[in-house]
């Protein structure tokens, strides 16, 4: 990021630690003062490109490759027209071909090929497809409205939540106040011993707090928000279809063809291991144990010693 | 496990007269198909019969064991066993006039330190022949996809090394023979010839271990037999029993009746291959040098000369190693 530059007054990043790189669409970048002197009027040429340029297009360059910000712009620009959804195409196929003539296009445009050709076939596809084009946008609008109505009740919801909790807050305060003062009152008038007066008022507290207790949950269930809950509670997990318990069935041991080998037991139990190298301590770590070349090396001695031809 | 092997469903034969009927139809059919332009007398002076092949392939079984044993780094047992078991199934289906012995047996072994995971380079491996190595390592590598088809792609051995251990392990812990690692010179003497037997395409591994331990009990004045028939035997019953004693007998027989082919009559048959091998298998031969040019020109791909080889005859067109070029 420091060797960022503005190309026309050459300040960089370092410099200027605040400054800002701005791009219109046509992508060549200007720091933000120079964009100040140059579109003086409200609309000037690029001085990289002569494009002409209103101020108001500027925007604060994101990327460090300005190309990028330019594809973005043209992208705006192609996806305002070519705003079919998947659902206006028959086939999958269609869809995607179509989606691939968005690439090209955006690609033309940005690295500058055949733009004339191009822009003539964005005015043909608008001319083409005109009812498509603004029934979509129509769509998309009631779509984002819908979504701005959303966030609107979110919003309501979370004032809500906040209004009670400050009313709670505020409740328990006054309550405590009052508590005190009826301590105090208690303790100017009555006429029992101090200590009582104050072990019953302790004892009445810790029974309130009690009370209060199981309405705390109440409480943050309502302050989470309608939407919230919804969200969450809505993905439940899904029912897992149960079948029969699964049931362990030990794998079948095909013939050997000669007699039984003895089991590891039996290796342990009947001494072969005394004539089978003893396995070290690094390789008890990897889990290599003596009985098992052992048992290979009897399995394999016995195995076959049936076999006819 | 071997019962349930491919070597026992298709590599155990019954007897030897089944091996000696699949020899003979490979030579009859390459002579069928190289020979019709030779008249009916000739052909028997100019191919080699199934019994000269058959000692050729004794005498390469002996260069095999040679060769292994030269071999440096030294090789493991059952690297050499392996070896072995790849030699004799190759040439029960294939000819000794189609494939020469000296190239099947190099990529035999180097298959087999591949499969029983002894890891040679090619470079390390062609250090240890004689010869150009290059083209060494050139047939190899075309061969060896060719190798293992023929193989049908069965390239788990069983072999007797580790059943011979199990037995040792057995012995120790439940007879009473005084040190039984004895034996162990004896069973190695023993597994070395058995390799030079048809007796790993006829019997289990661990049958043939056990004829080895028997075998060198013998030497050794002892007697095993009681293990083999209170032990080994005691739940298996009297007909199971009967075919092991007829199957070990047989080893052992095979065993003793194991000699190295004369000299003279291998150099004749030799020097008749030279004449009568197919020379589209041949790397020297001109019709083969030919071919590798066509094959060459076919694809534009610029490669040198030898590396690219035709293994055609069998229904193979083309096996081509892609590690070759």
């Amino acid at each position: 990021m420091d060797d960022q530059a503005c190309p026309r007054c050459k300040t960089t990043k370092y410099r200027n630690p605040s400054l800002k790189l701005m791009v219109n669409v046509c992508g060549h970048a200007l720091c933000e003062s120079c964009v100040d002197l140059l579109f003086l009027k409200g609309s000037g040429s690029c001085p990289d490109c002569n494009v002409p340029l209103r101020r108001s297009n500027f925007r604060v360059q994101l990327f460090e490759d300005p190309m990028v910000e330019k594809e973005i712009d043209i992208r705006k620009r192609v996806l305002k027209d070519y705003n079919k959804k998947e659902e206006d195409f028959a086939t999958l196929r269609e869809y995607n071909d179509y989606l691939e003539e968005i690439e090209t296009i955006v690609y033309n445009l940005t690295n500058n090929i055949d733009i004339v050709g191009t822009n003539k076939r964005i005015e043909q596809y608008k001319k083409d497809n005109k009812d498509i084009i603004m029934k979509n946008k129509v769509k998309i609008g009631r779509e984002e409205v819908e979504l701005e109505e959303i966030l609107e009740i979110e919003k309501q919801m979370e004032e809500l939540r906040r209004a009670e909790i400050t009313r709670l807050e505020q409740e328990a305060k006054k309550q405590k106040i009052r508590e005190k003062e009826a301590l105090i009152d208690e303790l100017m008038f009555a006429e029992g011993d101090a200590k009582d007066i104050l072990n019953t008022f302790a004892q009445n507290k810790a029974s309130k707090q009690e009370e209060l207790v199981p309405v705390v949950p109440k409480v943050t269930q309502f302050s989470t928000g309608v939407k919230f809950t919804r969200v969450s509670t809505q993905p439940t997990l899904p029912l897992i279809e149960e079948g029969p318990l699964y049931k362990y069935e030990p794998l079948a041991v095909p013939d050997r063809c000669g007699p039984d080998p003895p089991s590891i037991e039996d290796i342990v139990a009947c001494g072969y291991l005394k004539h089978v190298r003893a396995e070290t301590e690094t390789e008890k770590a990897g889990g290599y144990k003596s009985t098992l070349p052992c048992l290979r090396a009897l399995q394999d001695a016995l195995t076959g010693l049936y076999h006819a031809s | 496990m071997f019962s349930t092997s491919s070597q026992r469903k298709f590599w155990t034969f019954s007897d030897e007269g089944e091996l000696a009927i699949l020899r003979e139809k490979h030579n009859l059919n390459y002579i069928a198909k190289h020979g019709t332009h030779i008249d009916e007398y000739q052909r028997y002076n100019f191919f080699l019969s199934p019994d000269e092949e058959r000692l050729l392939l004794k005498q390469y079984e002996l260069h095999l064991k040679e060769f292994c044993k030269r071999f440096s780094p030294p090789m493991p047992k059952g690297v050499v066993g392996t070896a072995f078991h790849y030699f004799k199934r190759f040439y029960l289906y294939n000819s000794t006039m189609d494939y020469h012995p000296k190239e099947i047996l190099a990529t035999c072994v180097y298959l087999a330190c591949k499969v029983e995971e002894f890891n040679v380079s090619i470079g390390q491996f062609v250090a240890n022949i004689k010869g150009d190595r290059d083209k060494a390592s050139d047939i190899i590598l075309n061969n060896e996809l060719l190798l293992m088809q023929q193989l049908n792609y069965h390239l788990t051995i069983h072999n007797p090394f580790r059943p011979v251990e199990g037995f040792l392990i057995e012995i120790k812990t439940r007879c009473s023979l005084a040190n039984p690692e004895r034996l162990r010179g004896g069973i190695d003497e023993f597994l070395e010839k058995v390799f030079l037997t048809d007796a790993c395409l006829l019997y289990a591994p661990s049958q043939i271990a056990l004829a080895a331990v028997l075998h060198a009990a013998s030497k050794e004045q002892e007697n095993l037999d009681s293990y083999v028939t209170d032990m080994l035997f005691r739940e298996a019953g009297q007909d199971k029993l009967a075919v092991l004693i007829e199957a070990v007998r047989k080893i052992r027989s095979l065993v003793k009746m194991v000699e190295s082919p004369a000299r003279e009559k291998v150099r004749l048959i030799e020097k008749k291959l030279d004449r009568c091998r197919n020379q589209e298998n041949n790397p020297d031969s001109e019709i083969y040098k030919r071919r590798m040019r066509e094959l060459l020109d076919e694809d534009d791909i610029p490669h040198t000369g030898s590396s690219r080889m035709s293994l055609d005859t069998s229904g193979v067109t083309q096996v081509l190693s892609p590690s070759a070029s």
